[in-house]
């Protein structure tokens, strides 16, 4: 990118920010559902199995067969053991960027990977696969908001890396709309 | 020799009672799992129903290696739920509840609508009515006349819905039904539990204020409640006392 382009993509970025935020408008409200950007750097197709990690921001849960899947936000699922429901243990961390919802038949976990739709084996957590892939089954991901979509979202932080879409969140105190 | 025998079995049963209690952890090859009212996917047989803002898509599953993409049905924008009862499909929109049928082949097949002000609003259902939250508190969408309210419909005449009741309530997101309780997220206000026996004069049995609750699921005798900052289990066997089992931080 010459110096020119990068002024003119920032100068862009900053109307595009500033048309978003600076805006004089309502209350902002305590909890309100929006939407937040999803991150990604790297190859976002990649999925796999990680060391149990502490939830940082919960999304959605499912529950089967006594396991606890808490999604993280657009990160993928934590697998927590709650044979014991006064013990709950994490197991794993399934990584699977842009993910926000899931469902499982038997022992295949079915997700949204970005736009894409996968079919993933965990009937062995130590080594999950994809079995399947559905590319581009939910279209509409794009980078800039959705069109048409007035509300709240999460300001965009430019250190977290790519924007590749948008999820729904209920958000805390949003500072960013339009 | 018989003793050594004997002795090789003892250590074989020890052996496999040690490794079935250190894998706690095992998913099973049938069934499906149990989401929240808030879930976007749904599995009913071998079909896997999925909402977006504007879409029901439906894929067959009967393979996992080969998931085959069936049929992406435009349904009107702000579609944000679905949950799946007896054959039925049950959209939660901004401005209602849409039915779905599904026919034979696992494609779904409109039915009826019941329709409201727009606001933000998930729907669980049993045999005789549909449970929906409108939630105007915090709603982006949400249209001038919009309310905090949990209205009951009469699901019994499936292709005309018809509202039994409506309550107010303070800011209600998700919700659990589990028989004649049903549990009523309220974000920052907490837990409502709810005797429904008697649709036109709900019960509030319980109101827990010490946690946040955006989502529930109700699993027969224990509740996982979702919130911003933790999962809370909760043991609701005997409804009259309902115990914290234990709490799952996030974000910390």
């Amino acid at each position: 990118m010459n110096k020119t382009t990068l002024l003119l993509f920032s100068t862009l970025c900053l109307a595009w920010l500033a048309s978003g935020c600076i805006n004089p408008k309502v209350d902002i409200p305590e909890q309100v559902a929006g939407l937040a950007p999803i991150y990604y750097d790297g190859d976002w197709r990649d999925i796999a199995a990680e060391p149990a990690r502490p939830i940082r921001e919960l999304f959605k849960i499912y529950y089967k067969d006594s396991i606890l899947f808490a999604g993280e936000s657009l990160q993928g699922i934590h697998v927590i053991d709650n044979t014991d429901p006064f013990y709950p243990q994490p197991v794993k961390f399934i990584r699977i960027p842009g993910n926000s919802d899931i469902a499982i038949k038997g022992s295949t976990l079915y997700a949204n990977n970005l736009s894409d739709l996968v079919a993933i084996d965990i009937s062995d957590l130590d080594n999950i696969r994809v079995l399947s892939r559905v590319e581009n089954a939910f279209p509409g991901n794009g980078a800039p908001l959705p069109d048409g979509y007035f509300g709240f979202f999460e300001c965009p932080e430019p250190n977290m890396g790519a924007i590749v879409g948008w999820a729904e969140k209920v958000l805390e105190r949003p500072e960013c709309w339009r | 020799m018989a003793r050594t025998t004997l002795f090789l079995l003892l250590l074989t049963a020890l052996w496999s009672c040690a490794e079935s209690s250190n894998d706690a952890a095992s998913i099973s090859d049938s069934g499906t799992g149990t989401g929240g009212s808030l879930a976007r996917f749904t599995i009913v047989g071998n079909y896997l129903y999925t909402v977006d803002n504007t879409s029901l898509h439906s894929f067959d599953i009967s393979q996992a290696a080969e998931i085959k993409p069936r049929e992406t049905i435009y349904v009107g924008e702000g579609v944000e739920t679905i949950f799946p009862l007896n054959g039925f499909l049950f959209l939660g929109t901004r401005d209602g509840m849409l039915i779905y049928q599904i026919l034979p082949g696992g494609l779904p097949q409109f039915v009826s609508n019941y329709q409201h002000v727009v606001s933000c609003d998930p729907v669980v259902a049993n045999n005789q009515y549909a449970y929906v939250t409108l939630r105007a508190s915090g709603c982006r969408q949400a249209g001038p006349g919009a309310a905090d309210l949990l209205e009951i419909i009469d699901i019994r005449y499936i292709q005309d819905p018809q509202v039994v009741a409506s309550y107010s309530m303070d800011s209600p997101f998700g919700l659990g039904l589990d028989g004649q309780t049903l549990f009523l997220c309220e974000g920052a206000g907490g837990l409502k539990v709810f005797d429904v026996a008697n649709p036109r004069d709900i019960q509030l049995l319980h109101h827990f204020t010490n946690f946040n609750a955006i989502d529930v699921i109700p699993l027969g005798s224990l509740l996982l409640v979702i919130g911003p900052d933790r999962i809370v289990q909760l043991d609701y066997s005997n409804i009259d006392d309902i115990k914290v089992v234990s709490e799952i931080a996030i974000g910390v």
